[in-house]
């Protein structure tokens, strides 16, 4: 292919990312904070599962540990952004842009180490490894309660919302209606006769947990975690950091710390978010009409809503990550990665070496879940090995499978669907007088039948569904 | 004896049977000829119910056998080798002959495996040992072997002599010559070597493109040229 | 160095338990190429059948046989409802499979048990013996456990080694299509693997109950060590499995003896990685005799 094709190939796929970019960044500013936070959520998401369509879709390697290489990226995050401080050029702290870099640069080795090893692996020993990443690795980061925070995990309150990390894109593009959207919020909180009180009561709403999250208390079965006073969701409960009125409220630790308890590792909660049982304090499963007609959404020191600037970094990492995997699926190197995947040995006879295709595949999905890894650590505004346990890679793996295996527009509506569908499901169930008990693992359910029934009757996910649909159409005429 | 009247079948647009009818008699070997991609294997396979067919039937003794499946096959008397290794090299000589009889009623099994074993001295040496480590040739003994196991009326024989040497090769089809004489089996013998099957078949029939082109004595056959030249490039 | 062999001697009692559940893992794979990575699940489910049984009639007797039987229908309903289905497929349409019917088990568990851990009585004393004056970490029950390992380790080689169902079964993993040309039943076949894998499952849940309590998710991790003690192992050797398996639960009673508890993942992955580096098929896996 001659050089000026390729180059127009980009040419055509970086304004459709930038007209992507432009309606998503308007979208967010135009919805309440609780849609900024799904849509931060789902590119986060769309992020991550872009490196699985690639690992799982393009490549055929199937990985149970994209979640754990999350965590490398929101650790890299949290410690250089919580640890250093760059030199300030033209006015602005970029350390948020510095950290996410470095949070990339710590994908791409953990990638490559992986890769390395999993290069020479089949089918189920390859997932057996990877699933024991996903469970060894986030642990390792128990062993450094200094540095990493133990099986706490790191708050970060830095370097938002002082500091230059607040003032890219979000700040430029969302100037226009960023008063608005102020003012009304300061309405509502002005409503609320204890605004702290809002705010922490609103974090309940919006714990990660409603969508990936992590387990409630509930879930701990370890003797520590149930009897012990120094169990991570005593130590951090909103009630105790609400007094220092740091967005953190938002998003309570405790919900997502969970602890690095086995027990936890594959709850069914993990996966959605639903509390398991019906006991004495679980984190409140709202249903998602009081999700719908709650407001929230906190105004920072900047004069913008968390949520909304949240999104915006989310939105724009997902952007240049999409338009570098589609880039990467569409060019020489996608054809590759399929030419190793379908025939090994003939890919090998023409010149390709199957081991170096793999171990690429490999650092390019964990660079992408890496950079989503930083952007869930400020989505949280927290990093701990609760927050990215087993239950995070299968729900990347669940996505990727919903969406279509090797599809990015699927790993797209895969993120969609990651994070509607509990809140659809716990529509669904409604009025209809369930307990708790249930309803709150009615998701969970849902979760696991789609992924059996998926692979039963559509393997090619909704992408697959649709490719056939729009196939029957067209031989129609 | 064995009758297929009609046989068709299709992967997805490839036909690769199309209206196959033959009788190959008990007590002596019928050999089909025919290139690569002949359709011969395909028809092995759906006489053994491995693959269904599209249409037609087969009837060994007057008794249907397409439709049902290859266990059941097996329980009417119709055994098939496979082309290629079919021993499973991860169990012993002694497993994988005991395999064909399983089925069978233990007193039974016991007393073909013997009589195998008389007919096949070297499998009843390395009876122990894993079948990977048997020569080419035994295995394919091992493998005819394992399909007398269910004492058979009719064998059905893919390519025996792939990979063999000539040497072997003209061993193992007088063998199968000899047991479908002796045992009064119908032998149907598939093979691309057209010079060494016709050698111990009585009947030949060349196949092409999914259809038989020609039924004839297997002398026949083989003094024909013309045939060779049009069907076997040889 | 007493302690040494206190830890070791605790770490048997888990280490039995992993052998079975690994056990299992090998049942499946043998018999359809698929690692059941529901098996945990299916065995907390029987597990709780167990319980409820238990608790109607106090009988700890009955709450396993009671395990067993569930264990057996819910390998067949997993199997024929999901996984033969789905054989057709690549191997990651069967790993992603078992893994949804991982996450159906577990909510449904906990919307009809709840997700609160209950306990489940052994059936004799589970305190530490004492021998010599001194009190080791072994308990009536937990010889109680390796006898029920061992006796099902013999039944289940003799079963593969000496029968014609044995034989059966493993000409069906190895060649479904010469064993269905021999006349065996295959589907059959893989349909009693799964069976039988739920079974040896069932008594691996029933067996840890008492020592871990029950609940939706408390086996979750014993699925990363039984995974990492039969791929050690091969995936294909019931010996292998059972070796590895208790040899895992040792590693892991050093482990959180001489270190923490929160290591014992950490430790696992690194024994997995080692392994996989020096012999991507497993420390058993191809090359050396499957015959058992
Ligand atoms: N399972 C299958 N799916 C699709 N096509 C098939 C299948 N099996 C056979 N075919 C096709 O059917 C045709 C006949 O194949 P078959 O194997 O019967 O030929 P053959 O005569 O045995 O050839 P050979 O001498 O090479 O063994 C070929 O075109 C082949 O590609
Ligand atoms: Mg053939």
């Amino acid at each position: 292919m001659p050089s000026w094709l390729r180059n127009s190939r980009l040419l055509v796929h970086a304004p459709l990312f930038i007209a992507i970019w432009l309606v998503l960044s308007r979208l967010n500013v135009m919805v309440e904070p609780l849609m900024s936070y799904y849509l931060a959520l789902a590119a986060m998401y769309a992020t991550a599962m872009f490196g699985m369509v690639i690992l799982v879709g393009l490549s055929g390697q199937v990985s149970l540990g994209n979640g754990a290489l999350m965590a490398v990226g929101g650790y890299v995050f949290a410690v250089t952004s919580l640890n250093w401080q760059t030199v300030p050029i033209l006015g602005m702290q970029w350390n948020a842009v510095w950290s996410v870099i470095f949070a990339g640069l710590g994908g791409v080795i953990a990638g490559l180490i992986i890769g390395l090893l999993a290069a020479r692996l089949r089918g189920p020993y390859l997932a057996g490894l990877t699933l024991g990443i996903a469970v060894g690795l986030p642990s390792i980061a128990a062993r450094f309660p200094g540095l990493l925070g133990g099986s706490q995990g790191l708050m970060l309150t830095v370097p938002y919302p002082e500091g230059g990390y607040a003032t890219d894109t979000a700040a430029a593009i969302d100037a226009a209606v960023e008063s608005d959207a102020a003012a009304l919020d300061l309405a509502l909180s002005g409503t609320s006769p204890v605004p702290s009180d809002a705010s922490s009561g609103s974090s309940d709403m919006l714990t990660p947990s409603d969508v990936t999250g992590s387990s409630s208390p509930s879930d701990m079965l370890t003797p520590s975690d149930v009897t012990g006073s120094s169990s991570p969701s005593d130590m951090l409960t909103p009630s105790d950091v609400t007094g220092s009125s740091s967005p953190s409220d938002m998003l309570t630790p405790s919900d997502v710390t969970g602890s690095s308890s086995p027990s936890d590792m594959l709850t069914p909660s993990d996966v959605t978010g639903a509390g398991s049982s019906a006991s004495a304090d679980p984190v409140p499963m709202p249903s998602a009409s009081a999700i719908s007609s709650t407001p929230s959404g906190t105004v920072t020191d900047a004069g913008f809503i968390l949520e909304q600037w949240q999104a915006s970094v989310s939105i724009a990492v997902a952007c240049i990550a999409g338009f570098v995997a589609l880039n990467l699926v569409r060019g020489r190197q996608g054809r590759v990665w399929k030419a190793v995947r379908d025939d090994p040995i003939a890919a090998a006879l023409s010149g390709i070496s199957p081991a170096a295709s793999k171990v690429s595949a490999f650092v390019v999905s964990s660079l992408f879940a890496a950079l989503a890894g930083a952007v869930f650590a400020q989505i949280l505004t927290y990093v701990g090995p609760g927050a990215y346990g087993v239950a995070l890679s299968l729900s990347l793996l669940v996505g990727v499978v919903l969406g279509g295996r090797g599809s990015l527009v699927g790993a797209v509506i895969g993120a969609v669907l990651l994070v509607g569908l509990p809140a659809a499901v716990s529509n669904l169930a409604g009025d209809r007088g369930w307990s708790d008990q249930v309803t709150n693992n009615l998701p969970t359910l849902a979760y696991g039948l789609l992924l059996v029934l998926v692979v039963l009757i559509a393997p090619g996910g909704v992408m697959g569904l649709l490719g056939s649909g729009w196939r029957r159409l067209t031989t129609r005429r | 004896m064995l009758e297929v009247k009609q046989l068709s079948v299709s992967f997805g647009a490839v036909r690769a049977l199309d209206a196959v009818s033959l009788i190959v008699p008990r007590g002596e070997v019928t050999a089909v000829i025919g290139a690569n991609g002949a359709g011969k294997s395909t028809l092995m396979r759906t006489l053994a119910g491995l693959v269904k067919p599209e249409s037609g039937s087969a009837e060994l003794d007057g008794a249907v056998v397409t439709g049902r499946s290859p266990e059941d096959i097996v329980r009417t008397g119709m055994a098939l080798i496979p082309e290629g290794r079919s021993t499973i090299p991860e169990l012993t000589v002694e497993e994988n002959l005991h395999l064909g009889g399983l089925w069978r009623p233990s007193a039974e099994r016991k007393a073909t495996s013997a009589e195998i074993y008389d007919m096949f001295p070297v499998l009843a040496e390395r009876r122990r040992m894993r079948s990977d480590t048997l020569s080419g040739g035994e295995r394919q003994q091992l493998a005819i072997g394992r399909a007398l196991m269910c004492d058979p009326t009719c064998l059905l024989l893919d390519e025996p002599s792939l990979g063999l040497a000539p040497l072997i090769v003209t061993q193992i089809l007088q063998l199968v010559n000899q047991l479908a004489r002796e045992k009064n089996l119908a032998v149907l013998l598939v093979e691309q070597n057209a010079v060494t099957a016709l050698r111990v078949a009585t009947t030949g029939i060349i196949m092409n493109l999914g259809t038989v082109v020609r039924v004839g004595t297997a002398e026949e056959i083989a003094a024909d040229d013309e045939l060779r030249d049009a069907y076997l490039g040889s | 160095m007493t302690t040494f062999i206190d830890y070791l001697l605790g770490g048997f009692s888990s280490g039995a338990v992993i052998a079975l559940f690994a056990l299992a893992l090998v049942l499946v794979w043998r018999s359809t190429r698929i690692v059941n990575f529901a098996q945990v699940g299916q065995a907390m489910f029987t597990t709780f059948i167990a319980l409820i049984v238990q608790q109607a009639t106090g009988s700890w007797f009955l709450a396993l046989l009671a395990g067993l039987v569930a264990g057996a229908i819910l390998g067949l309903i997993v199997y024929a409802l999901v996984l033969r289905p789905v054989q057709r497929l690549d191997t990651s349409g069967s790993i992603i499979a078992t893994f949804g019917v991982l996450i159906s088990l577990q909510a449904l568990a906990a919307m009809i048990w709840g997700g609160e851990p209950q306990s489940f009585p052994p059936p004799v004393a589970n305190d530490g013996l004492e021998i010599g004056g001194r009190i080791w970490p072994i308990s009536w029950y937990d010889v109680l456990v390796y006898v029920v390992t061992a006796v099902l380790v013999v039944a289940l080689t003799l079963l593969f080694t000496r029968t014609s169902l044995g034989l059966s079964m493993r000409a069906s993993a190895f060649n479904p299509e010469v064993a269905k040309l021999s006349g065996i039943r295959v589907n059959r076949m893989l349909a009693f693997g799964w069976a039988l894998a739920g079974v040896v499952g069932a008594v691996a849940g029933v067996l840890i109950a008492p020592t871990a309590s029950l609940s939706p998710n408390s086996f979750d991790i014993l699925l990363i060590f039984a995974f990492t003690a039969a791929v050690v192992g091969g995936l294909d050797s019931l010996i292998g499995a059972v070796a590895f398996g208790v040899g895992t639960g040792l590693v892991l009673a050093l482990v959180t003896g001489y270190g923490e508890a929160g290591d014992a993942p950490i430790v696992v992955l690194i024994l997995l990685a080692i392994t996989l580096v020096v012999r991507p098929g497993g420390a058993f896996g191809r090359g050396k005799s499957r015959a058992v």
